[in-house]
């Protein structure tokens, strides 16, 4: 199969769907995957941006001092405001580090050819308007790292099955990419138990599981503690679910959201359009949904934050109310 | 499950990338962006906190200074009306020494021009009765062809001095 790559708005109808849930490997990389790649680009803006803004730190900010204390200062007090006062300073790093890195892949998904240019091997998407011919020596690698995300799984694939993911986009946003949502939540875990065992210890943290609450004393305590003894397994469940809960819920949204991008550039194709139609149509259609992406893109980097940072308040809550 | 993982790509290799990137991210935001930013933040703080006390400080020492100025507004200006006062009180008797002394020198210059008019009145009295004398005695002698002694002249001299009283 010859390797190419294209730009493949026109030609395909559901570029980012077509490549699949999984991230694609990019050509003779390994597990190296476009969503790497891309969150790669993205740490690297998020870095030099701040970095350029908090180097020479006046007191009569800049524009972007300026901007990046707004930001820091508006997280900080959201931090604040849940988890209280003397467990913000130990969490905040990491939960404004998470909105921010979920925001910025939310939004450089939205980039135009983020998703979209990459790499193609099926027919169809030969004929887009900026299509270069790979070598020889690329083309072999196509049929083993294209879909290296799927790994030896691929060898056992129907010739049906290979086609049905056939598109590789170059860059791929890592929020629609389950590795980076369930690493992001797993970090997130990490330093939330720290956070709590180094607040209540792990004595405390079993008794807020496990014992009973309310004051209880006397007979009703021992009545009711088979029952706080369930409630504390089905919590400890509860925890040991959120990294996928959490993972699932960002990846399923955004990605659901680029496929809704694409799907949108891809209606005047789908409606029979040809040629200038199909190309304004293209351009168009997919306009309100940016807006509709832009705004989700937002909500789901705070909703991510703002679980986390609840997650942490009522893991320390006991030690805050003391 | 196995297929699951390999519908969503998950894999170590991807999924250790991803944690080492967002562990990059994480601790070089902490490092170079939180940490920097907060510490301006709370120095910011500290310093509007010190402003706000410093303003309250010249605040108090502004109305301070408007007490005592005021103060020294009210001495000054009972000093300048107890001041016009007594200069008010000196002119008046200034004036009055001056008026007396200007009533004393006119009283003492219509004296002494009175004295001086009461002795050329006198003078010329005098000259006039030695004049009116002296036609009655020449009158006199023409008339009766006399010639007249000098008791004579005295006594018509003396006669018409007393009936010639001007």
């Amino acid at each position: 199969m010859d390797f190419i790559l294209s730009l493949s708005i026109t030609d395909s109808i559901y570029p980012l769907f077509a490549a699949g849930l999984a991230p694609g490997a990019l050509p003779g990389l390994g597990w190296f995957t476009n969503s790497i790649f891309f969150a790669l680009i993205v740490t690297a803006s998020v870095l030099i941006f701040t970095r350029m803004a908090t180097k020479r730190m006046e007191t009569i900010p800049g524009k972007k001092q300026n901007f990046v204390e707004y930001i820091v200062e508006f997280l900080y007090t959201q931090v604040e405001s849940i988890v209280g006062h003397h467990v913000a300073p130990k969490v905040f790093p990491l939960l404004a580090t998470i909105f921010i890195f979920v925001l910025a892949s939310n939004w450089a998904g939205l980039i135009p050819g983020v998703g979209t240019v990459g790499f193609a091997g099926g027919e169809e998407y030969m004929s887009g308007p900026l299509t270069i011919k790979a070598d020889a020596g690329h083309a072999e690698h196509h049929g083993e790292d294209t879909h290296g995300a799927h790994g030896e799984d691929n060898a056992d694939h129907s010739p049906d099955e290979h086609h049905i993911a056939p598109f590789t986009p170059l860059l791929r946003p890592p929020t629609t990419d389950l590795n980076f949502t369930l690493a992001l939540a797993c970090v997130f875990m990490i330093v939330w138990a720290w956070v709590t065992f180094k607040e209540v210890g792990i004595k405390g943290f079993i008794e807020h599981t496990f014992a009973p609450k309310g004051g209880l004393e006397g007979a009703m305590k021992w009545a009711l503690l088979p029952i706080f003894m369930l409630v504390g397994v089905i919590e400890l469940i509860s925890i040991a679910a959120r990294p996928v809960s959490l993972s699932l819920r960002l990846f399923g949204n955004v990605f659901a959201g680029e496929t809704l991008l694409h799907s949108m550039m891809a209606l005047g194709k789908q409606l029979g359009l040809g040629g200038v139609p199909m190309f304004i149509a293209s351009v168009i259609v997919p306009l309100p949904f940016y807006f509709m992406e832009i705004l989700v893109g937002v909500l789901q980097a705070t909703v991510f934050a703002l679980l986390c940072a609840v997650f942490v308040k009522l893991s320390t809550a006991h030690e805050e109310a003391h | 499950m196995g297929d699951i993982l390999k519908v969503f790509g998950l894999q170590w290799g991807p999924f250790l990338a991803q944690v080492i990137i967002i562990l990059i991210v994480y601790l070089i935001l902490s490092k170079y962006a939180f940490g920097p930013v907060t510490e301006m933040l709370e120095a910011r703080r500290r310093r509007i906190a010190e402003g706000e006390e410093g303003l309250k400080k010249i605040k108090s020492d502004l109305e301070q200074a408007e007490e005592r100025v005021q103060a020294m507004l009210d001495k000054a200006n009972d000093d300048a009306g107890r001041l016009i006062n007594e200069a008010r009180e000196s002119a008046e008797s200034v004036r009055e020494q001056k008026v007396q002394s200007a009533i004393n020198e006119a009283n003492q210059i219509v004296e002494k021009a009175r004295e001086a008019s009461r002795i050329e009145h006198e003078k010329v009295m005098s000259e006039l009765k030695a004049d009116f004398g002296r036609l009655v005695i020449g009158a006199t002698s023409k008339v009766s062809g006399k010639v007249l002694d000098d008791s004579d002249q005295k006594r018509i001299n003396e006669e018409v001095a007393g009936q010639v009283s001007l």
